[in-house]
């Protein structure tokens, strides 16, 4: 049975039904962000991992070669002449069906029963999977045929025996559904097509190669590890498969890093509301704990009292919490996908997966937060006389003493924030903690300026609106223990919105800047997927109109330390301006760079690898690992902080790859760039399906998926955004509340509902415009450090702070809109109060 | 004295409050006049519905059978605005429980209402000055409620209820939360300041002694008015 006191404690909330659900809400929405964004990241990450997994199968690790993979006599010397039998073949590309990306697995099925199982458990509808022998000759024999998993063909709409067509390498072929094999554990197959190794090389244009070689080596077994290591020619090396699925998954790490801070920051102003209604219930409650207190009631058992309530609160909401999270975390998973998928790797996620790891991190990070923020105010009331316990202005009074202590810690935080900056180096995680230092140590500060600035609006409001305005400026500084909290809360989530705003305003700036002096040539034009044909590329080259053209080869080079991004031009000497070089004089660097064997590093690259000018690194080549000097850091925003800038010259010199990925275009001065790209996509038509813009358009489409990098980061902020706009409505109908004599009084007074509500209004109008200055100062700084420690950090960017007035000034307007939106109710309610109840004896 | 004009008149006044089924009966057809400058205690048991006939008087209330007039406004009809301008001008309520706004210093409690009864700023300092110094807290203006006793709060009410010379005040036991000797300088500064100053004056109370410093006394029993005494 509940214990008297308790039941005391309890009806309050019960009585209060709106505070009660504006603070489960509150900490519910908190959770469900974390729960989120912990499910969408985890998802993403586990379906790659799932579909990797899978697809690597039971191989141990993987025979790969240079940028164009490995040649395919390689396999054939490893299983003819060195005797190794665990070993399969793999090419792997990405073709498009009807505007959908698929993964296509070139495989040699004979070789796949020691590596993969799934490839030879497809099964025709009919025959299903015990007519091994026809389905072994028709996947040889049938031109194009190709299997894929169950979910895949339902999607595309296909059934066994279909005939289908597909673009791969820019050019349309024809292929035919011999069987389906099962969708594999949580869909790991989805979008998937299995083929024959010959007819995937014709389609991707890798005649002759092969993208690696699955091998399985039994644990322990060095020998046979050292064997075919020695097998090996110059240029090919057997890495582990896992660590290469991990090195890969990692290329991700810092862009989830970043997502799950800003779901914490959700939390942050989630517990910033926690603390402002357990605070208010308490306050509220304090003649019941004075009678209480009077009755016998010890302070530990007040203590204890207060928090498991405040535990019972948390887990409420927390629980509900996690059930928004699900549902919302299906519609950050599609955000979160596309973003990867835009820059790192492919992933295909069909669904959400909660595990039980995600769903304990919700509550615990919801009773937790209750508990956190209920200490304080539980403390404090323990502390007070029973006599005390009932009167409000002894609280208000406390509340002003603590209020210079509150700020210096407040201040102590900015400082300990700013020390962990400067001397946490490049590790990411302590600039994210800096951050939260930085946000709590300025929101302690909040409430000591508002409360002056409150103090010293009064006269100004009194002269402007009489009492009643001063009347509502000076209810802001008296009851700072009520408003306080909220104010705190809406100027953070405000700052988190100015800042973030200026770090993508800046970004964008400073990406538009950088696109518009990279982008030197009129038309760009290049393979969708893989090479351009390169018939294709000379007959292009002859148009007239073109003056002059560059190359690009984007390559992937690898070793057992992860994956480097080699991006080799040919261009123009005229087009080098283009490049900003960071830390060498240009006039040497282009010589060197051009023959001499000597590569330029991008700043990300520069800076998460400590290289610059004069040193040197280490890559992988055809003929094994080989130096080159660097000639210099150049500027870059690519996502990939692994850009390496090599000469086509240089390149050739070293790999066994001449493809090229596209071309840009110089025009002659007279010649329109819309005429070439017309005369190009003509020209490429019965060739091979080629992107071709001119480079306005591809700055154009640059910039479009720069924006859609950042939807996801506006979802997060709206949503803390509403978690202080709960805050902010709790508030004021808590002080509605507290206030409701008061309310009573003016009206019995004779002042109308209009002017009440007005008053209200007024007052939390001043509320926004207050936390929206305050704000100002915080989003500033954090965007600094947003821009010069985070993205640093995560990214290895330099980007140039801008601060647009504009960003300000509509942030301070929108606090001051949420407050007063959030007013609406509080002052409905305030006008609406009767005037009987002042005639009442409290 | 009866021949003075009514500040207050009610003819039949009814009020009924529902708890659940039950009714119950609070003013069962209240008669009332009370002529103006005159003093009128209005006595009865908690829950005789003293308060209930002051707020219906002061338009806080409004009747479910009956007449109420005071000041010369006829409240019946009247819509919630009206009363709430009807109150501003006419009335001014003393409280036992004094209700200052917390956030206004002393003068700016008295100055509210005159605001709100649009007395321009120069006029309103006099005022108050006028009447801070004639409740004795003129020394008190910039403090703020919470650092007054309960007897200089109760001073400033007074002080805010009759700033705007209304024609009645309505007082529900505004000695309740005063000890007895504050209680007695209260009733005698309310008593000075009225009569002095002719208001109408309507005082709830279920003590004989304050009853004792009006005019007259009203018992308020089962929701009738029954006798009335002589001071």
């Amino acid at each position: 049975m509940i214990p008297v006191t308790y039941r005391a404690s309890f009806s309050y909330l019960l009585r209060h039904p709106w505070q009660l659900a504006l603070a489960l809400l509150g900490i519910g929405i908190g959770v469900a962000v974390i729960v989120a964004v912990d499910i969408a990241n985890a998802s993403a990450r586990k379906a790659f991992l799932l579909s990797m997994d899978t697809i690597t199968g039971k191989a141990t690790h993987q025979v790969i070669g240079g940028p164009r993979g490995v040649r395919e006599d390689v396999y054939t010397k490893l299983r003819v002449n060195h005797g190794v039998r665990a070993i399969a073949p793999v090419v792997e590309g990405t073709i498009t069906i009807d505007g959908m990306t698929l993964s296509v697995l070139g495989i040699d099925l004979f070789a796949e029963r020691e590596i993969r199982d799934f490839t030879g458990e497809a099964h025709t509808r009919d025959a299903g999977a015990s007519d091994r022998s026809t389905f072994f000759a028709d996947f040889f024999l049938t031109p194009g045929a190709v299997t894929t998993s169950k979910q895949t063909a339902e999607d595309l709409g296909l059934i066994v025996g279909d005939v289908f067509e597909l673009l791969a390498d820019g050019k349309t072929r024809r292929a035919e559904l011999l069987a389906v094999f099962p969708d594999g554990g949580n869909n790991a197959l989805y979008r998937l097509l299995v083929t024959d190794i010959a007819t995937a090389q014709e389609w991707l244009g890798r005649a002759g190669w092969l993208t690696r070689v699955d091998v399985r080596i039994d644990h322990n077994d060095e020998a046979t590890l050292s064997a075919l290591e020695a097998a090996l020619p110059d240029g090919a090396q057997v890495l582990s498969a896992a660590g290469r699925t991990r090195s890969t998954s990692e290329m991700s790490k810092a862009f989830m890093t970043n997502l799950t801070a800003m779901s914490l920051l959700a939390l942050l102003v989630g517990l910033f509301l926690i603390f402002n209604s357990v605070n208010f219930s308490v306050l509220q409650r304090r003649a019941l704990i004075g009678v209480l207190r009077a009755l016998g009631l010890t302070r530990r058992q007040l203590l204890a009292m207060i928090l498991i309530e405040a535990a019972l609160l948390g887990l409420v909401a927390a629980i509900l919490g996690v059930a928004l999270g699900i549902m919302l975390g299906e519609q950050l998973l599609h955000l979160v996908a596309r973003t990867i998928n835009d820059l790192y790797f492919r992933v295909n996620v069909t669904g959400v997966g909660v595990d039980a790891f995600s769903v304990a991190k919700g509550l615990v990070a919801g009773v937790g937060a209750a508990l956190l923020a209920a200490a304080l105010p539980a403390i404090e009331a323990t502390a007070y006389q029973p006599r005390l316990a009932m009167m409000r202005s002894a609280l208000e009074r406390r509340a002003r003493r603590a209020l210079p202590t509150v700020t210096l810690t407040g201040i102590g935080l900015m400082i300990a924030a700013v020390v962990l900056i400067v001397f946490s180096g490049k590790d990411l995680v302590a600039g994210l903690t800096a951050v939260f230092l930085m946000i709590l140590g300025f929101a302690l500060c909040v409430p000591l300026v508002v409360r002056f600035a409150a103090i010293g609006m009064a006269p100004a409001a009194a002269a402007l609106g009489g009492t009643t305005a001063r009347m509502a400026v000076a209810g802001i500084a008296s009851g700072i223990a009520r408003t306080g909290i909220a104010i705190v809360a809406l100027a953070v989530a405000v700052s988190a919105t100015i800042g973030v705003s200026i770090m993508v305003d800046s970004f964008r700036g400073s990406v538009g800047e950088w696109l518009e002096q990279t982008l030197q040539a009129d038309v760009y034009a290049g393979a969708q997927r893989g090479a351009m044909d390169p018939a294709l590329v000379a007959a292009i080259s002859d148009l007239d109109g073109v003056e002059a053209v560059s190359t690009r080869k984007r390559a992937w080079v690898e070793d057992a330390n992860g994956q480097t991004q080699l991006r080799v031009f040919e261009m123009p000497r005229a087009s080098y301006a283009g490049t900003e070089i960071l830390d060498a004089d240009p006039a040497a660097v282009w010589p060197a760079w051009e023959s001499a064997d000597a590569v330029l590093v991008s700043e990300p690259y520069s800076f998460q690898h400590g290289v610059g000018a004069g040193d040197s690194i280490v890559l992988p080549t055809g003929g094994g690992p080989r130096e080159f000097s660097v000639a210099a850091t150049f500027q870059s925003y690519d996502i990939n902080a692994s850009g390496i800038m090599m000469s086509r010259a240089t390149y050739l010199r070293h790999y066994d790859d001449d493809t090229i990925d596209s071309l840009g275009l110089y025009l002659h001065n007279e010649v329109s760039a819309n005429e070439i790209v017309e005369q190009v996509e003509a020209l490429s038509n019965d060739w091979q399906a080629l992107y071709v813009t001119s480079r306005a358009g591809l700055r154009q489409e640059s910039m479009r998926i720069f924006d859609r990098t950042f939807v996801i980061t506006n979802v997060l902020y709206w949503l803390t955004l509403g978690v202080a706009f709960i805050g902010i409505l709790s508030a004021m109908l808590a002080l509605q509340l507290e206030r409701a004599r008061e309310s009573a009084t003016l009206r019995a007074l004779g002042m109308t509902r209009t002017q009440v509500g007005g008053m209200i209004t007024a007052q939390t109008g001043i509320i926004g415009l207050l936390s929206g200055l305050a704000a100002v100062p915080l989003g500033i700084v954090m965007a600094w450090v947003l821009i010069k420690v985070i993205n640093r950090r995560a990214f290895g960017w330099q980007i140039d702070m801008s601060i647009a007035p504009d960003i300000l000034l509509v942030s301070v307007a929108f606090a001051m809109g949420v407050a007063l939106l959030a007013g609406i109710y509080p002052a409905y309610r305030a006008g609406r109060s009767q005037p009987a109840i002042a005639m009442r004896e409290e | 004295m009866v021949s003075e004009p009514l500040a207050i008149q009610a003819r039949g006044v009814c009020r009924r409050f529902h708890e659940g089924e039950r009714e119950h009966i609070v003013l069962d057809g209240i008669d009332l006049d009370v002529h103006r400058g005159e003093t009128v205690a209005l006595r009865g048991r908690s829950g005789s519905g003293k308060s209930t006939l002051l707020n219906i008087i002061g338009g806080i209330d409004a009747p479910d059978a009956g007449t109420v007039s005071a000041a010369g406004i006829d409240l019946t009809g009247l819509a919630e605005r009206g009363r709430t301008l009807f109150r501003r001008e006419h009335i001014g309520f003393v409280y036992q429980a004094f209700n200052l706004v917390p956030t206004l210093n002393v003068a700016d409690n008295v100055r509210l209402v005159l605001e709100l009864n649009n007395v321009n700023s120069v006029k309103a300092s006099e005022r108050i000055n006028e009447l801070l110094d004639a409740v004795g807290l003129a020394d008190r203006a910039g403090s703020f409620p919470d650092m007054l006793s309960g007897g200089e709060q109760q001073r400033v009410a007074i002080a805010r209820a009759l700033c705007h010379k209304p024609a009645v005040l309505l007082a529900d036991e505004p000695t309740g939360n005063l000890d007895d000797a504050t209680a007695d300088a209260m009733l005698a500064l309310i008593d000075q300041l009225v009569r002095t100053r002719g208001h109408t004056m309507l005082i709830a109370t279920h003590s004989m002694h304050v009853a004792s410093h009006c005019d007259r006394v009203l018992e308020l029993h089962n929701g009738q008015l029954e006798a009335s005494t002589g001071r």
